[in-house]
């Protein structure tokens, strides 16, 4: 895994390779200091892994065997679970990219980022179902809320790999890019986001994120309390633009 | 701010047209008149004469959004305008409470749009039981690219209209859709010829909607409604 940073854009690069409880780990901190860095307003995930390393995942590493609950049926997804988490708690624009293969805990990290984008040749499924395991990662929760249920039921209890175009059929992929120009488009749409006023995103997705478990009156004051506590610095740089009639730059906070 | 003119109740036998009238400005909404839309749909759910309630815009759009120029005396400092909203309160109480009052219209509610659809104009929108429009329809909800607070209740209606993956382009980047691209989402119920006239395209389909058992539809939605929120074997347990 490779975590590199370049003007406002952490970029975490799976490399191909599968994740091991270290990989999760350094994944989960890769996210924290990109959410530290006020530099950053982007954090995109390259996700081509074909998932974790489980046949090897029996035993955890001596440092978190602490963790492990006496009587324990194997090794939880503790790890695996604190990535998808502090990613959820991310609140600053965050961009999948799904290419090779994106499957299993690679998908589901796809799937808690805010955008996907997918190169026409990826394979992207969750084949976990057809090793005989079931996913504890979130992904039984995020996943129906994300496409639906019954496309949600597909993906996880069929276990098949789907297309680009499919994925994009059923809304697990927003856009898909032909693999010659992916980098490209990658960079691009990642250029443009960047340069969106991402504090305003964050405050957006710190009202959608929470609202999808609250009753509608428990929503609408929320929408409320998020409105009267935070700050939108560029609100007034969006305003002068209009007014001006010209494109506004924006600073992200 | 926009006077009483800004907001035309019309009816069409059972069924009353809300309509947004300051063409001049696209419809641009202002505080009163989200006051005044609060005001229009609590009255149509009252009345027992209307049966459907329909949303729409004179002039070349449904609604262009808020009407920014209202909001100018704010001026360059970002907390300027949030001390004044927390001294009133009424901004955007007044805009969540309108949007809240229609979603809970135990009537058939639909937007009938056209040309610009968007910011709280779409926000109303996502609170109506049906959504249509013409081809040509700019919809969507670009607020993003203003930096601008968006607190009426999209956040929580769109991922349940839709699903989550949709927040994104729509919230997030800002991309607008038209017609088509809305149909295809599941956002809107039929869309008209470009340019076609959405009240006269969209008669059958009202007339379709007051003719429904008025009790039979009230309970119907508020079971989706409540369903929204609610546990399988709680949602059950209704009956």
């Amino acid at each position: 895994m490779q975590v590199r940073k370049q003007d406002a854009i952490t970029t975490v690069s799976f490399g191909g390779g599968l994740f091991d409880y270290a990989a999760t780990e350094a994944l989960r901190e890769a996210v924290r200091e990109a959410d530290a860095d006020e530099g950053v307003r982007l954090l995109v995930l390259d996700c081509d892994s074909a998932g974790d390393a489980w046949p090897d995942m029996g035993d955890w590493p001596e440092r978190l065997r602490h963790r492990r609950s006496a009587g324990a049926h194997g090794p939880g997804p503790l790890p695996e679970q604190d990535a998808i988490k502090a990613l959820r708690a991310f609140m600053k624009p965050t961009l999948a990219l799904l290419r090779g293969k994106t499957l299993g805990l690679a998908l589901d990290f796809a799937c808690v980022c805010d955008l996907r984008l997918a190169s026409a040749d990826a394979e992207i499924g969750d084949p976990r179902i057809r090793q005989g395991r079931a996913a504890a990662t979130g992904i039984a929760y995020l996943l129906p809320k994300l496409i639906g249920q019954a496309h949600a039921m597909r993906v996880l209890l069929l276990g098949e790999a789907l297309d680009a175009a499919e994925a994009k059929r059923i809304g697990l992929v927003h856009e898909v890019a032909p693999a010659g120009g992916f980098d490209e488009r990658a960079g691009a749409l990642a250029a443009e986001i960047a340069a969106l006023p991402t504090r305003a995103w964050a405050v957006h997705k710190l009202q959608v994120l929470p609202q999808l478990d609250l009753p509608f009156d428990a929503a609408m004051t929320h929408s409320l309390g998020v409105r009267q506590t935070h700050v939108i610095e560029d609100r007034a740089e969006g305003m002068r633009a209009w007014r001006e009639r010209r494109a506004p730059e924006f600073t992200g906070r | 701010m926009s006077d009483e003119s800004a907001l035309v109740v019309q009816d069409d036998g059972p069924v009353r047209h809300l309509i947004f009238n300051r063409p001049e400005k696209l419809n641009a909404l202002d505080l009163d008149q989200h006051a005044r839309i609060k005001r229009a749909v609590e009255t149509a759910a009252t009345e027992p004469g209307v049966r459907v309630l329909a949303l729409s815009g004179n002039g070349r759009a449904f609604c262009a959004g808020d009407d920014l120029r209202a909001e100018a005396p704010a001026g360059d400092d970002p907390l300027a305008g949030r001390r004044v909203e927390l001294e009133v309160g009424a901004g955007p109480v007044l805009l969540l409470e309108a949007a809240a009052a229609l979603r809970a219209c135990p009537k058939p509610t639909v937007a009938l749009m056209h040309g610009h659809a968007l910011g709280s104009g779409y926000d109303y929108s996502l609170s109506c039981d049906f959504r249509v429009a013409t081809a040509d329809v700019n919809y969507g909800d670009p607020r993003i690219h203003r930096a601008l607070w968006a607190a009426e209740g999209w956040a929580y209606k769109l991922p349940r209209l839709v699903n989550q993956a949709v927040v994104a382009p729509i919230a997030y980047l800002g991309e607008t859709m038209d017609g088509a691209t809305a149909l295809e989402l599941g956002l809107l119920h039929e869309v008209y010829p470009p340019g076609a006239d959405v009240r006269v395209e969209a008669a059958p389909f009202l007339r379709d909607l007051a003719c429904l058992d008025a009790a039979a539809y009230a309970e119907t939605k508020a079971l989706i409604l409540a369903g929204g929120d609610t546990a399988f074997e709680q949602a059950l347990g209704v009956f």
